[in-house]
């Protein structure tokens, strides 16, 4: 029931991820990359390392947001980072040069594909800016618990 | 009041940022209608859906109210009452104490509601005596919020809890329980209710939480007064449920429709409607606009299609997914399943050129009207590649033209933009409207509150100007699609497409970014 699900969500989400991943993959085989492209899976993730070449917290580029182009081994590549307040609320500040390390996979958009970035480092520093099924965070998911409860306030 | 951030000079600057030079000079015209303070009279339940600044802080936190206003015709608000959830904390029955409100001729309007030191600022625009929208416009030293919702004229008390009876369709959206991260969640479907024992013995769902799937048959809920808060049942139709194991607060507006807030796991609200005359068959032309989001970040998809003897043609369906725009004129393989006339629910689905599957399931409330979730399919079997959910109603009245697309129209949008001075974002958007469509050509006076300026101050009283382009017949089952401009003071042209229900009602949704990146989606009502 829904209930129990939700109260299990933590856990029970990424389970089902990983079991219907099993058994999916075969399936998956038979699939238009483009299809598989559109939603955030687990199982795809990789990482980059590269260096910072320009950071937009708001680029004109879809999607909506904040872009890092990032300078890898391979080429340059421009990554999404999602809402650049999560950033700012982790404390964390991209400049050209910086060097990081960029969890996440490519996502298609439209007729263009980038990288979605889940787990943004920069030295021992790390923020997550989507959660584990892909979807972005608010910067209200970095409030502590007595920040939470603090919104008690709000009317 | 003492603002969060005062300097009006610095929020010039940003507006012209975020619109770019020059814009519009497009000026309100002064305010002509039927309306007046005597016009808001009576008890109305209100919900809005937005985000909220506390005092001192850097970032805003989702926000959802539902609530009651008691006006007093004479531009006095005597009393009230609402619940607050902030990102899954609940704030309950905090009293609303008094307040004012004014009325323009032309429907549009200001309201204060004072909760004990707390005020909250409002901008309203009554599409009827009974009912009207409003956007949240509070920026003081205690909070800044903004959002979009409705008011509606709630019944006369006594409030019995014995109204709310029989079969229910409802549309509760938000977010789950997952700290700290939660997950977008849109939670639809029927339920039944025992007035005799004040139980929701049975009930059907989908839920799709962050794109994982559930649907099936309902844990049996509760409906009853908060015995917390006793008082609140008769004097504003307020009470507590369980429904599928959540916890939420209702307030009632009359047997046909009851507002609600959840105030444990999480953060859901809406509304469920009372549902009757669910026909055997579908036909005719629908027309749908869901919200919510995917991995690239905010998503809106408004469309139509048509049902002949349940079979599904003339699709076409307009998508904004992280400001990337798309029109899909091809839409084939169109099907619709799993029709039941006993809950209303049914799904169908369609791909687009590219091989790309949409699918969607409602519950119908009526033969007119119901609430929709997308389930489009990511590739994973249980996992649908979006989280979104809004409203599918039956066209009617078409062709549609400039004679019959015409009179004093409430506009209401909501969703994404991006501004901002240095340091650019994304962040909500809501706009507020009048405006009197004559031959198409559109002319009122608009708010807008941008959440992404670093002063957090509503901007008041703008032109609205415009036109409508309609194209066929107008109902979009000829593969034309209608389009609408709007020019605000200040601001570049922003550009929408538009699927019109009836005369009375049409969705938008932007459809470029026209230089500045936006996913929005609106209404347009008709006056009454």
């Amino acid at each position: 029931m829904k209930a129990a699900i939700r109260s299990h969500s933590g856990t029970l989400a990424l389970l089902i991820t990983l079991a219907f991943c099993i058994s999916a993959n075969a399936q998956q085989t038979e699939q238009p990359n483009a299809q598989r492209l559109h939603a955030y899976d687990l199982n795809r993730e990789s990482f980059l390392l590269g260096t910072v070449v320009k950071f937009e917290s708001a680029s004109s580029t879809p999607p909506i947001g904040a872009h890092v182009i990032l300078q890898t081994s391979s080429g340059q590549v421009d990554v999404h980072l999602g809402n650049a307040k999560v950033l700012q609320a982790g404390h964390l500040e991209l400049n050209a040069g910086d060097n990081v390390r960029i969890v996440g996979e490519p996502l298609a958009l439209g007729d263009s594909t980038y990288f979605a970035a889940r787990i943004v480092q920069k030295g021992a520093q790390a923020v997550a800016v989507r959660n584990a099924k892909g979807y972005l965070l608010t910067p209200a998911s970095t409030l502590t618990p007595d920040q939470k409860e603090a919104l008690r306030s709000v009317r | 009041m003492k603002r969060l951030l005062i300097a009006i000079s610095v929020a010039t600057a940003l507006w012209s940022a975020a619109c770019g030079s020059g814009g519009s000079s497009v000026q309100p015209p002064p305010p002509a209608g039927k309306y007046s303070l005597a016009s808001l009279n009576g008890q109305y339940a209100f919900v809005t859906n937005g985000e909220v600044f506390t005092s001192g802080a850097s970032f805003p936190t989702p926000l959802a109210r539902v609530g009651t206003f008691i006006a007093d015709g004479k531009g006095n608000i005597t009393g009230g009452m609402e619940d607050v959830n902030a990102d899954g904390t609940p704030s309950n029955a905090i009293a609303i104490t008094n307040g004012t409100y004014t009325v323009s001729a032309d429907g549009r309007g200001a309201m204060t509601l004072n909760l004990g030191t707390s005020t909250l600022d409002f901008g309203i625009t009554l599409t009827s005596n009974s009912d009207g929208l409003l956007i949240d416009e509070t920026s003081n030293s205690n909070q800044a919020s903004t959002g979009s919702g409705n008011f509606i004229l709630q019944q006369s008390t006594p409030f019995a809890l014995s109204e709310i009876a029989g079969t229910y369709v409802f549309d509760f959206s938000g977010s789950d329980a997952s700290q700290p991260n939660p997950n977008p969640e849109s939670f639809i479907g029927q339920f039944v209710v025992d007035s005799n024992t004040q139980t929701i013995p049975t009930g059907f769902f989908d839920d799709n939480v962050g794109g994982e799937l559930n649907s099936g048959a309902m844990t049996p809920g509760t409906i009853a007064q908060d015995p917390l808060q006793t008082s609140s049942f008769s004097a504003f139709g307020r009470g507590i449920a369980t429904i599928a194991g959540q916890n939420f607060v209702f307030y009632i507006v009359n047997s046909g429709r009851v507002r609600f807030l959840s105030t444990n796991n999480g953060m859901l609200s809406g509304d469920a409607v009372s549902q009757a005359g669910i026909p055997g068959g579908l036909t005719g032309g629908f027309v749908f606009v869901v919200g919510g989001s995917s991995a690239n970040g905010g998503l809106t998809r408004v469309g139509r299609f048509t049902v002949s003897n349940m079979t599904l043609g003339q699709m076409l369906m307009d998508v904004n997914d992280a400001s990337n725009e798309a029109q899909f004129n091809n839409l084939s393989n169109g099907s619709i399943t799993s029709y039941d006339s006993t809950t209303g629910r049914a799904q169908v689905s369609f791909q687009d050129s590219g091989g790309q599957a949409y699918s969607f399931v409602f519950y119908l409330s009526s033969a007119n009207s119901g609430v929709i979730q997308d389930i489009s399919p990511s590739g994973t079997v249980g996992f649908a590649r979006v989280t979104a959910d809004g409203s599918i109603e039956l066209q009617s009245g078409s062709p549609f033209t400039s004679a019959n697309v015409s009179g004093t129209y409430a506009m209401n949008w909501s969703g994404l933009v991006v501004a901002g001075g240095s340091f650019p974002i994304e962040d909500e958007e809501d706009l507020l409207a009048q405006a009197n469509v004559t031959s198409l050509t559109l002319s009122g006076a608009a708010d807008l509150f941008q959440f992404t300026s670093a002063t957090l101050t509503p901007r008041l009283d703008l032109g609205v100007g415009g036109a409508i382009q309609i194209n066929g017949d107008g109902a979009s089952d000829d593969g034309h699609r209608n389009g609408m401009t709007v020019n605000l003071t200040g601001a570049n042209p922003i550009n929408f497409v538009v699927y019109v229900v009836n005369p009375q009602l049409a969705f938008f949704a932007n459809r470029d970014n026209s230089g500045t990146p936006r996913v929005v989606v609106g209404i347009l009502k008709l006056q009454q």
